[in-house]
């Protein structure tokens, strides 16, 4: 879940791993080549040489995994949550449960009396472990080629082919530090940031430590009134006319995804501070109003390390870019 | 490698119209202005074309595997274009020749063939002295005017773009491997290890083409994936970056500014 950093003090989450040693042949090849390799843009390259940066090689990391199947989550299973209507989920996990406001009265089978939002910690420890056995082999990279920090990281996620199987791709570009030492715990420190935006976090007295992520996944299993709001078929039961009105039930799951990437997260700052905070949800619909909501959230904890210097005046200009 | 002689006609009535001091290129106005700013001129559009056949390699339904076969085949096409590139821009006498574009295009007349397609500008020094790379041949680069303008700044000078490709076949999953793994959440070391295998490969091929033009490393690496129209499991991982060198003299990289754009 956490990709460790240089000096983690062991407040966060520990993340996963992956094993060491286990790059591919054709990576020790490439990274023992004689010239450096760099994903970073040239006006990125420019400001890590002024920054006294030297980028080293591109270094990736990568991690196939299968997604298990999971019954609870399945249209065919309803009923089959972890936590049983109205029970009591484990502590620290979300769930809240819905009734039908009808009167109890079952007006046909499918009319859904019941329904649950409830998390998912087995699809998001999943995730941190492909999350982090990439992170893990990129870290290996890079500490082949003596690199003291990986900046400008990008990963990403993906379905493999059309396989039930996603992979996840992390890559960034690996720099020493002209003059610098070794970095605490000889593991490289890493951030999204490059170029220009890392100069100015740099500037204004922060240093990177580590890339962070997380994803939260959020099962809907719907009730009769989330399912006629989000099908248009309430008037059945109020009238003539389909009022305007929140899907109380969609919301809630959404405001719980997003604030539970945001307390994965914060396990993993420790004493730190998040930069760059980037959020992006994906909804996927079912039937009948039942959704996976699944938000990752991914930034760069930053540390400081002096006080802010004063920024000159500024200037207008116009760019030529 | 293609010969001069494999241009078209037309190619050489277009390239010298353009020896007579017209010129034209693909530059935005910025680019163009800084291409200047960094004492070059633009002589002219140049590109190479190739139209391949891609042939079909037999892969094995349940093993990840290299088509050697098709990474020959998408490497020699590229190659070719860029040649032809080359050819155009060495006629006019050209230094290098920056914003150059790699693009494959499929038409519906020509089933497993695919034209590759290579255009840049053709730039040349102003001061007369030569950028030409270590093989004596202009440098290509994929460097937009205000990244050329850059790089120059920080004291490194393209040598050309290199590239690495490899087309790789992912296995299927076979009745026996779906059902022992059902349910659980696992890492497939083998699919890990194939993908890794494939990307690794174009970028290490990249590498040599840069150390063979005696570059000091590559800038703007970008890894692309395409199926092309080989189906999900067969895909080409390409690898390009332009190859630099640094340059011999001493260079102090300007102190950057704080700056507030007007453009929005």
């Amino acid at each position: 879940m956490v990709a460790p950093g240089p000096a983690d003090t062991g407040d966060g989450d520990p993340g996963a791993t992956g094993p060491d040693g286990d790059l591919p042949e054709a990576a020790g090849r490439r990274l023992a080549g004689g010239s450096f390799s760099s994903g970073l843009t040239v006006p990125d390259f420019a400001a890590c040489l002024q920054m006294g940066l030297r980028p080293v090689a591109l270094v990736q990391g990568f991690c196939v995994m299968q997604w298990g199947w999971y019954g609870a989550g399945s249209q065919y299973t309803r009923g089959m949550t972890p936590f049983t209507y109205g029970g009591q989920a484990p502590p620290g996990v979300y769930s809240e449960s819905y009734s039908c406001p009808h009167g109890g009265f079952v007006y046909s089978n499918e009319h859904r009396i019941w329904g649950q939002n409830y998390q998912q910690p087995w699809v998001e420890a999943a995730w941190a472990q492909g999350f982090g056995s990439a992170y893990s082999r990129m870290i290996e990279e890079a500490g082949e080629v003596g690199a003291h920090g990986v900046i400008g990281v990008v990963d990403t996620t993906r379905h493999l082919a059309d396989m039930n199987v996603t992979e996840f791709h992390i890559l960034g570009t690996a720099v020493v530090v002209e003059g610098g030492g070794t970095p605490p715990g000889a593991t490289p420190w890493t951030t999204y940031l490059a170029g220009q935006r890392l100069a100015k976090l740099v500037e204004a007295g922060y240093m990177p430590v580590s890339v962070v992520a997380a994803l939260a996944s959020v099962r809907v299993w719907a009730y009769c009134v989330t399912e006629m709001l989000m099908e248009g078929t309430l008037s059945r039961f109020g009238g003539n006319y389909m009022p305007v009105s929140e899907v109380e039930q969609l919301s809630r799951a959404h405001m719980a995804a997003r604030s539970l990437a945001r307390e994965h997260v914060r396990g993993q700052l420790g004493n730190d501070t998040l930069q760059g905070a980037q959020i992006v949800a994906n909804t996927q619909s079912l039937s009948q109003g039942d959704e996976v909501i699944e938000c990752a959230l991914r930034g760069t904890r930053v540390r400081r390390f002096k006080d802010f210097d004063p920024m000159p005046a500024a200037r207008p200009t116009v760019r030529l870019s | 490698m293609t010969q001069p002689q494999d241009l078209p006609k037309e190619a050489g009535h277009r390239l010298e119209e353009l020896e007579h001091g017209l010129f034209t290129s693909d530059l935005s106005v910025n680019e163009f202005l800084l291409i200047k700013e960094a004492g070059f001129h633009p002589l002219g559009f140049v590109m190479g074309s190739s139209i391949y056949h891609t042939g079909i390699q037999a892969r094995r339904w349940s093993k990840s595997q290299e088509l050697t076969k098709l990474t020959e085949a998408m490497y020699n096409a590229r190659e070719l274009a860029m040649t032809r590139m080359e050819e155009e821009a060495d006629q006019l006498g050209a230094d290098g020749v920056v914003g150059v574009r790699l693009d494959v295009n499929y038409y519906e007349w020509g089933r497993d063939a695919a034209e590759f397609i290579a255009v840049g500008t053709a730039v040349k020094a102003e001061d007369g002295t030569s950028h030409r790379n270590k093989l004596g041949k202009p440098f290509t680069s994929d460097l937009s005017g205000q990244d050329f303008w850059t790089i120059m700044q920080t004291g490194y000078v393209p040598q050309g773009l290199v590239m690495g490709t490899c087309v790789f076949h992912i296995a299927h999953r076979g009745i026996g491997q779906t059902l022992g793994t059902v349910g659980q959440n696992v890492e497939l070391p083998n699919f890990t290890q194939a993908l890794y295998e494939a990307r690794e490969l174009a970028m290490t091929r990249m590498q040599d083409e840069a150390n063979t033009l005696g570059a000091t490393g590559i800038v703007g690496v970008r890894l692309e994936e395409k199926s092309h129209q080989w189906g999900s499991h067969t895909i080409e991982f390409l690898s390009l970056g332009t190859a630099v060198t640094k340059g011999t003299g001493d260079v102090t990289l300007p102190k950057p500014i704080t700056v507030i754009s007007l453009d929005n």
